[in-house]
């Protein structure tokens, strides 16, 4: 069951067969011979595979960094792909050469993904910062630098930019990025129209894709036997606001919320709070459906999500039906859906209180949490007026605490009230052991999760040693 | 060539190996200290580094040949089984199945030491190797392998080592694991002697060497000859193997390793995969590409075995140690191999008695492998947290306390280091991070983050060794070849060989190709590992580039009718030293011989007779310890170290900052992790295993104490791959606890362990 799909990549037009269960690295390496661009774990923890997508949105291209071993060759159709190779001219560019001059490429079989994660935050940015750079290149691993010499590099390139903002035509001029960029916005549009006649027959599915972050990784055999959408290419990926509402579409991407500047008027730490999960790469291509239906019960948006009291617009060939999230677990990984339904939009009141989230795994980025929480909480006069709480890894769903919500409604904010709370809370978990902590250690760390929310709302009146 | 054989002697992890060698009569002085050089330690860019940016370079991950086949491995589901039957015939029915090899086809092909076979009916662990399928595509073997059917007796299993200790352990492997013992003096008599008695157990994972680029093998058939690509540490070793493995001349097997993306001693040896291939490709006449993927890797490739270290320490008021037991045991997985991790204990201080025993126990998991540091990195962690337990005890500061048992000759049998400025690196290194000032008593100060400094040392070998061999073939227009039978497999060696023969000859090194990693066309180099490398090759192509100098000296003097002691060399031309005018450059030589090309051979020339040789260092640390979450974080690392002469000082840093990130990667992260129950592998892929990314990069200084050592060979330095990496584990441990006052005695250092240390210190 191959299908036909267009595309460009670097400066050539694509137009190729392809079986829709594969992912954007197998056309890459093996049809295109583009070799340049590693595989090093297939299931987005390395970066090796890192390529560069650029999408035509309201008649400009959004490029992003990805992981092409888990990019659904679908969602491929239509694109810019940019890769090492792409990037390559008569001599090195300044990235390039710096790495060279650095010593920053060792062994060398990540490098071409570093310089292409590099890349990518040059394109999605107009001015650079020294620590935004580092963080671009997080979820790219590195065996052998212990990566001081890319810091090195990242260092002179953030200086060769230093408080100048800057166009793409100063890429170009800096021969930092491809001369042919500029031209590749007319071409897309010339193929975009051939792909929009064809989706009406990609809607028979068996199958949803949304980043293909999860499916890839967990079922990849499956793919290349089902029928799949690809929703990601439909048009709800926008983050809407009505009244004092949110409506997220539903492949709406980790890293659209994480730099939406609307979002961050009410949420001044999500940056901060989807520094943590995954890595950019994963970001740039998990959507919010995805994470919400693989049901993980670690998922850091579904987490979040509850404690916002969000709703869910699902729909299916017959009908439209809204209900809240925090009744879409039913179990590990079972969720209150049908197999034919799709999740449309998001839907929460946007918050007058306070939120944070919270999450600690071993690693600091480019990884799953051990336990996570998020609370959301709006009180008038030390008394609590909403207060919403939820926690991951710590049942088998991603779990809104009812009773400790129940208990601190209507209660006034002090030392015993907080304990009290927690104590509730404690009896509406049930962790398990598992490579990521043991039971005990889980159940442990989400009390100090808990106790770091109190923390940081009311720091005048909790301290630290008021909760031990 | 004059050349003689000798018994060379060297240690290779902890096993001394004496082989013949081949070394030169005439050994070439070493550089002197005072003498300036051009090119030998300077920053020089790696050679290769155009190929890695621009992502021209090939590994073997990305070669291919037309009508290349692809191939795939069956695995054990279990860890403990036998294969009753196995049944092919559905997987074999798919057209685009090429061939496919089992058990049966294998009889003949033992594998690890004679316990087992390149494909076994009995499994030994979850991963082992059943069959293995070649076919048109990747997707095709997959799918083939699925569709063979397996009967298993399934048997019981063990993956915990402290279970695979007792009689009743089910009985993995026939092969006996003898516990090897080390005895100085008189361990009790040594105890009754201290005033002081610290003792303490600690633990440490299985740790996996997880190179970015996978294992993989590119085979290809040429009539009766076969030319194996391989992501390899050592041609020489696959080479090997692979000819015995199929019963053909060695002559016939040419194995070429050119890019390769990382291995940390996981590659040093020939991987089952390598031969699989070869057979399988030699069977259907065609190519063959086999790459193990994330979950192979960290199965069965090898690992650096698991650790539970009881020590003892006795010392007296004024510090000085008088006794050391070091009761270690840990585990290396199925089948013949060490978990032995006592020789920090053994070498790094003075301690007149000691008693220190080492066992290896099967488990059901796969094999262990030679893993940067073998033992030390272990060994050196445990340690050095109970001399710094010791120290407290005693009251004295850490640094002190190990200056106080300082050895200036090795322990074992009182010779003479060929240098050792051990206590130079304490100073610089404490310097640095400013210890003194810095440092506070154990747990101290309040607040939710809290700070800790720790340090710990560092002893390796690492001088390396004959044999080694490197043949220069300069050209008429004064470019140079330089082919040596090593490899560079990341650390820079094109280009520090490229630095030394510009430096005798005096040509820049632009012009200096060098060929490594083909045993095709190189003479036998050093295997890459062990910090062995710069240390044996590079004398090897020092030798002979100084012997081409003789040659064209001679060869000037024939021209030039002058005798040679009246000849003057430089960057690429002879004159008179009395008549100036009086010259002979490359083009005027070479005007006259036949040939435009000269061709020399050197070798590594042997150790020096009566030293130790060694490499020293000393790491200090600096961590944030979170109270509330338990986390750590590393801010500052400083390694000194003792290391002889620096070759590049770009290529150096390079090791030193990757040696350090694995050893933080070892401290706090890496950890495989097996259910016991099932006995199947849970740590599969990068995400559950996880290295150490930038964001946990501390600030890093490297210091290097020593500027040459001129008795260790002739181009005065010492490896160091290793060095790097051994303790900055220790160093970090010493600093947690130094910042929250509980010691965190298991590695990795992970936040539940720290939460759980705080809670029981807090009750
Ligand atoms: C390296 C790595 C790190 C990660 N780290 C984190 C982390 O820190 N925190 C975290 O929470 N997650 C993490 N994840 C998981 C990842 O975030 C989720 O897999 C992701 O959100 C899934 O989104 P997706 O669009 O890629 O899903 P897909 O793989 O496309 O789909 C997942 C499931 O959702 C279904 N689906 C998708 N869209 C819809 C829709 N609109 N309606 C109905 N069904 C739909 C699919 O059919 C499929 O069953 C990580 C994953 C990787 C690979
Ligand atoms: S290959 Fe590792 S992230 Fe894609
Ligand atoms: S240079 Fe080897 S993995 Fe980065």
């Amino acid at each position: 069951m191959q299908r036909k799909i267009s595309l460009i990549v670097n400066n050539e037009l694509v137009e190729v067969e392809v079986n829709p269960g594969s992912v954007l690295l197998d056309l890459l390496r093996d049809t295109l011979k583009l070799t340049g661009t590693k595989e090093g774990c297939r299931e987005g923890d390395c970066g090796a595979c890192t390529v560069i997508v650029g999408k035509l949105k309201n008649g400009k291209i959004k490029y992003r960094a990805i992981n092409s071993c888990l990019y659904p060759i679908g969602n491929a159709a239509g694109k810019h792909i940019l890769t090492i190779e792409g990037i390559n001219t008569d001599s090195l560019n300044k990235i390039q050469k710096l790495f060279y001059d650095e010593g920053a490429s060792q062994c060398g079989f990540c490098t071409p993904g570093f310089i292409m994660s590099l890349t990518a935050h040059l394109l999605t940015h107009n001015k650079l910062m020294y620590d935004e750079v580092v963080n671009s290149v997080a979820g790219n691993i590195c065996r052998c630098t212990g990566y001081s010499s890319i810091k090195r590099a990242i260092k002179e390139l953030t200086t060769e930019f230093v408080s100048n903002s800057y166009e793409l035509d100063d890429l170009i001029n800096k021969g930092l990025v491809p001369d042919y960029l500029p031209g590749i916005k007319e071409r897309l549009i010339s193929i975009n129209e051939l792909i929009s006649e064809r989706s009406e027959c990609l809607q028979k599915h068996h199958k949803i894709i949304g980043g293909g972050t999860d499916l890839f990784v967990q079922t990849p055999e499956e793919l290349f036997e089902h029928d799949l959408t690809f929703i990601s290419q439909n048009d709800m990926c926008e983050i809407n606001f009505k009244g004092n509402r949110c409506f997220l579409g539903s492949t709406v991407t980790f890293e659209m919320i994480k730099t939406s500047t609307e979002l961050q008027q009410y949420f001044p730490m999500m940056d901060d709070y989807f520094k943590l999960v995954a890595s950019l790469q994963i970001r740039n291509s998990a959507t919010i459906a995805g994470n919400i239906v693989n049901a993980s019960p670690i998922g850091g948006m579904s987490v979040i999500l509850l404690a916002l009291n969000a709703s869910i617009i699902i729909s299916n060939k017959e009908e439209k039906k809204v209900f809240h999230l925090k009744d879409l677990f039913l179990d590990y990984k079972k969720l209150n859906m049908e197999k034919d339904d799709i999740i449309e939009w998001i839907v929460f009141n946007l918050p007058n209180g306070k939120f944070n989230f919270e999450k600690v795994s071993k690693r600091r980025h480019l990884d799953i949490a051990s336990v996570n929480s998020a609370m959301y909480i709006d009180d008038e006069e030390g008394i609590v007026k909403t207060v919403y709480i939820s926690g991951g890894g710590v049942a088998p769903i991603p779990l809104f605490l009812k009773r400790a919500c129940e208990f601190l409604t209507g209660k006034e904010i002090n030392k015993e009230n907080i304990i009290r709370t927690i104590e509730i809370a404690e009896t509406e978990i049930s962790p398990i052991s598992d490579v990521r902590g043991s039971a005990d250690y889980k159940r442990l760390l989400f009390k100090q999760l808990l106790k770091a929310h109190f923390l940081k709302f009311y720091p005048q009146q909790i301290k630290m040693g008021d909760l031990l | 060539m004059s050349t003689k054989f000798i018994k060379s002697k060297f240690w290779v992890e902890d096993i001394k190996e004496e082989m013949m060698a081949e070394v030169p009569i005439s050994v070439v002085e070493p550089w002197q200290k005072d003498k300036e050089l051009k090119y030998v330690g300077k920053p020089e860019s790696r050679k290769d580094a155009y190929d890695k940016v621009s992502g021209t370079a090939e590994y073997t991950f990305d070669k291919s040949f037309s009508q290349i086949a692809v191939a795939k491995t069956l695995r054990s589901p279990y860890p403990n089984a036998v294969i009753k039957k196995i049944d092919v015939s559905e997987a074999i029915k798919n057209k685009n199945v090429l061939g496919i090899l089992t058990p049966d086809n294998c009889k003949d092909n033992d594998w690890y030491s004679g316990t087992s076979k390149l494909l076994d009916k009995k499994v030994r662990y979850n991963g082992d190797e059943i069959a293995c399928i070649v076919a048109e595509t990747e997707q095709d073997a997959e799918e083939a392998l699925r569709l063979i059917k397996i009967e298993y007796e399934i048997l019981p299993h063990v993956t915990d080592l402290e279970k695979a200790k007792l009689d009743t352990a089910a009985k993995i492997n026939d092969h006996e694991l003898k516990p090897r013992e080390y005895n100085r003096g008189n361990l009790e008599e040594g105890l009754k002697e201290a005033d002081i008695i610290v003792e303490d157990k600690f633990s440490t994972s299985v740790a996996v060497h997880n190179p970015l680029e996978p294992h993989c093998s590119v085979v290809k058939w040429d009539g009766e000859k076969l030319l194996v690509f391989d992501s390899t540490q050592g041609i020489w070793a696959v080479r090997d193997t692979v000819a015995s493995q199929l019963g053909i001349p060695a002559s016939n097997v040419r194995v070429i390793k050119k890019y390769m993306g990382g291995g940390f001693g996981g590659k040093l040896e020939c991987g089952k995969y390598t031969v699989m291939a070869a057979l399988l490709s030699k069977k259907i006449g065609r190519p063959v590409k086999i790459v193990l993927d994330r979950k192979e890797m960290n199965q069965a490739v090898g690992n650096r075995p698991s650790s539970v270290q009881e020590l003892k320490i006795g010392a007296k008021k004024d510090g000085s140690i008088t006794a050391i037991s070091h009761n270690a045991y840990g585990t290396a997985g199925a089948f013949p191999g060490s978990a032995g991790c006592s020789w920090p204990a053994r070498s790094l201080y003075k301690c007149p008695n000691m008693k220190l025993v080492d066992t290896t126990y099967y488990i059901n998991a796969g094999k262990d492998r030679p893993f940067r540091a073998p033992g030390h990195v272990q060994g050196t962690f445990a340690f050095e947290s109970i001399i710094d337990e010791a120290a407290e005890k005693l009251g004295m500061d850490p640094i002190e306390f190990r200056v106080k048992n300082f050895t200036a000759v090795d322990p074992d049998w009182n010779g003479p280091y060929t240098s050792k400025l051990l206590r130079e690196a304490y100073i610089a290194g404490a310097d640095k991070i400013r210890w003194k000032e810095n440092r506070k008593k154990a747990g101290f100060g309040g607040g939710i983050v809290k700070t800790g400094y720790g340090m710990a040392s560092q002893i390796w070998w690492g001088g390396g060794a004959p044999p080694s061999y490197a043949i220069l073939k300069l050209n008429w227009d004064g470019s140079a070849e330089l082919v040596s039978g090593t490899q560079d497999i990341g650390t820079g060696t094109y280009t520090i060989l490229a630095q030394i023969v510009a430096e005798v000859l005096e040509i820049p090194t632009r012009k200096i190709n060098v060929v490594l990693g083909d045993t095709g066309v190189c003479p036998f180099g050093a295997m890459s590992g062990g910090s062995m490398t710069a240390p044996s090759v590079g004398p090897a192509a020092r030798d002979a580039a100084e012997k081409m100098l003789s040659k064209l000296k001679s060869a000037a003097a024939a021209i030039l009718e002058l005798s040679e002691d009246k000849l003057e060399y430089s960057e690429g031309v002879f004159s008179s030293k009395d008549d100036r005018s009086k010259t002979a450059d490359f083009s005027k030589l070479f005007g006259h011989f036949r040939e435009g090309v000269l061709v020399t051979q050197g070798a590594r020339e042997a150790n020096p007779e009566g030293y130790a040789i060694n490499t020293f260092g000393a790491q200090f640390a600096k961590v944030d310890v979170n109270t509330l979450t338990g986390k750590v974080c590393v801010k500052h690392v400083v390694a000194a170290h003792d290391i002889g002469r620096v070759l590049n000082r770009k290529t150096l840093n390079n090791q030193f900052h990757g040696g350090i990130m694995m050893g933080l990667g070892f401290a706090l992260l890496e950890e495989r992790v097996i259910d016991n129950y099932t006995g199947k592998l849970l740590t599969t892929n990068l995400l559950d295993y996880k290295l150490p990314t930038i964001i946990e990069t501390p600030e890093i200084d490297v210091i290097i104490v020593s500027e040459e050592d001129n008795k260790v060979n002739n181009i005065g330095a010492k490896g160091i791959g290793e060095p790097a990496m051994i303790p900055t584990a220790g160093a970090i441990a010493n600093a947690v606890y130094n910042a929250i006052g509980v010691r965190i005695k298991d590695l990795p250092i992970t936040p539940d362990k720290v939460l759980n240390a705080l809670a029981s210190k807090n009750n």
